[in-house]
């Protein structure tokens, strides 16, 4: 088994792009520590799925050997900007490219200056490869796919990253519940939305802990409608696809708000 | 100052398939041509805007989603490289625009006043959206009229429907009244598709016109049926249509610029002019025109 570390992170860029607001410090902080985990587990690649880079027409898998810039959010532009540079594992790329149509998805590559790496990816490398350390590959979330689907390209990823005999980490980048508040707040009053998100949260973090995979995929299906979970929390399907039986548990390091949505930094245990 | 007033609202959607088959300089990628009939339909829209000789254009653009409130550009001049992240191999357009600032603050002062939330974008460094861009290519190409952007904000997909196009009539009533206030001769421009069912796979040459067709045949239905009413001038038969023709043809006037267009014309029992339709990757596209001047 070549997979070294595996987490769940949230993409918003608002404990990156305000670390000093109290609320959001203990995200900072936690992404420090799984930033810390990773360079333990001197990874060759990090395998990246963000529920913020939409794909409609195929499976999109970044292909650009490096791609750098500054992106500026469409919501958060207030903030400030998110410099950008990543390195991608352009072999790894396409042999997922390649392995797909077996999985009965057609894949492209995306090879374009200015093609527009999407907030979450930027935020989870900032955060945990702030050094630009380790090549990526970035897969898109194609909105056709279903969960299964997401846990099979998952899984293929994994398998290609090991078929090449990469030392790889797997990250999910995503929220948790998603109801954000729809008038401005001051950052400093952020908390989650509502007591049932939070407590919908928190039954997440305890189910993604306690390792048992058949049922944690049973609890999600209902805490992605009540709780209006990120994309029906697809970025933890991509995970679980490519932990496969590797999975026993993961430790919270980090949960709090996001404007009133979930967000959490989770380390699986391997 | 003499009170502002719009001059004419356009349904002026933005494939960007028609900049990728016209081949302007700011466009990287080169084509064949394609989606002809739809071009030569805004070719029609811009001789119509060359007439009306407007001080700006608004357009509201479903691909900038917001979450809190809705968003306008609020900087002077913007520019840089616009790639759709869906069709990056049609659409990688150098982009260079001036906005009409004052009238977009007054625009947000007013839809704050409705009670909306509203926000001015100050980020120099924003990248504009690429259905902002088509549209505003697509119907003026010199680029020499300013221009004032209104992000999509995502209430009629995340609150309900109704309620999320009500707010986008708020929106438009507020728009309507910046103009009068602001002494600006305006053209609105609602970049909205019609009928939305798309392809699952691009034709390996996308402008071969060979594979181009509406994916459903029930969406080209509902498409026929809205323009013959819109040509009608049946705008409130419409409206009372509009949740269904959402549902039914997944229609992307969801999003609310078609909307906030006809709340700040006042929703005009007039006949529209038809420029053209045309599918784009089997979606419906109808460039149209309400020229309000001539009812004036
Ligand atoms: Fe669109």
């Amino acid at each position: 088994m070549s997979l070294v570390a595996a987490f769940l992170v949230p993409g918003s860029p608002l404990p990156l792009l305000r670390p000093e607001v109290p609320v959001w410090a203990g995200l900072v902080a936690a992404h420090a520590q799984a930033a810390a985990a990773l360079a333990e587990a001197r990874p060759d690649v990090l395998i990246l799925y963000s529920t913020q880079w939409l794909a409609v027409l195929d499976e999109l898998w970044q292909t650009r050997p490096r791609v750098q810039g500054v992106h500026v959010d469409e919501n958060w532009y207030e903030f400030g900007d998110l410099p950008f540079d990543l390195r991608v594992d352009t072999e790894l790329a396409q042999a997922c490219i390649e392995a797909t149509p077996a999985l009965g998805v057609r894949s492209k590559g995306v090879d374009y200056d200015g093609f527009p790496i999407d907030t979450g990816t930027i935020v989870a490398s900032s955060f945990l490869d702030p050094a630009h350390r380790y090549p990526v590959v970035i897969a898109a979330n194609n909105l056709y796919h279903d969960w299964q689907r997401t846990e099979a390209l998952g899984a293929l990823a994994a398998a290609q990253a090991a078929r090449l005999g990469r030392r790889y980490a797997v990250i999910g980048i995503g929220g948790l519940s998603g109801t954000l508040f729809r008038h401005e707040i001051e950052p400093a009053s952020d908390h989650i939305a509502s007591t049932a998100d939070d407590a919908l949260n928190q039954q997440l973090l305890a189910r993604l802990a306690a390792g048992d995979a058949p049922a944690l995929r049973a609890f999600v299906a209902d805490y992605a409608a009540s709780a209006r979970a990120d994309m029906g929390m697809k970025h933890l399907a991509f995970v679980l696809g490519a932990l496969g039986e590797a999975y026993r548990g993961a430790t919270t390091l980090g949960y709090g708000p996001a404007y009133g949505s979930g967000a959490a930094v989770v380390r699986f245990t391997l | 100052m003499a009170t502002g007033k719009i001059l004419a609202g356009f349904l002026a959607p933005h494939p960007p398939h028609l900049v990728y088959g016209e081949n302007p300089p700011q466009n990287e990628p080169r084509s064949r041509g394609g989606w002809e009939p739809l071009r030569w339909a805004y070719e029609r829209a811009r001789q119509s805007i060359e007439r009306l000789k407007p001080d700006v254009l608004l357009v509201h653009s479903p691909h900038w989603v917001t979450q809190v409130g809705h968003h306008f550009l609020g900087v002077p001049h913007l520019s840089g490289k616009s790639v759709d992240p869906i069709f990056p191999n049609l659409f990688r357009y150098n982009f260079d625009l001036t906005v009409d600032v004052e009238l977009a603050e007054a625009c947000c002062e007013e839809a704050r006043a409705a009670g909306l939330v509203g926000k001015m974008m100050r980020n120099p460094k924003f990248r504009v959206d690429y259905g902002t861009i088509t549209t505003l290519h697509m119907i003026r190409p010199q680029w020499d009229i300013p221009v004032v952007g209104l992000s999509a904000n995502n209430s009629p997909y995340y609150l309900n429907m109704e309620d999320g196009l009500g707010e986008m009539a708020t929106l438009g009533a507020a728009t309507r009244r910046a103009i009068e206030r602001s002494g600006r001769r305006a053209v609105l421009l609602a970049s909205n598709t019609l009928c939305h069912w798309h392809f699952h796979e691009e034709p390996a040459i996308p402008e071969d016109m060979s594979r181009e067709h509406p994916q459903s045949y029930d969406g080209y239905l509902w498409d026929m049926r809205i323009i013959e009413l819109l040509r009608q001038g049946r705008t409130r038969e419409v409206f009372e249509l509009l949740p269904d023709f959402i549902r039914e043809a997944f229609a992307e006037v969801k999003s609310g610029a078609f909307t906030w267009m006809f709340s700040a014309m006042g929703y005009p029992e007039m006949p529209g002019e038809l420029h053209g339709y045309g599918t784009v990757i089997g979606t419906g596209n109808a460039v149209m025109e309400w020229d309000l001047t001539r009812v004036a």
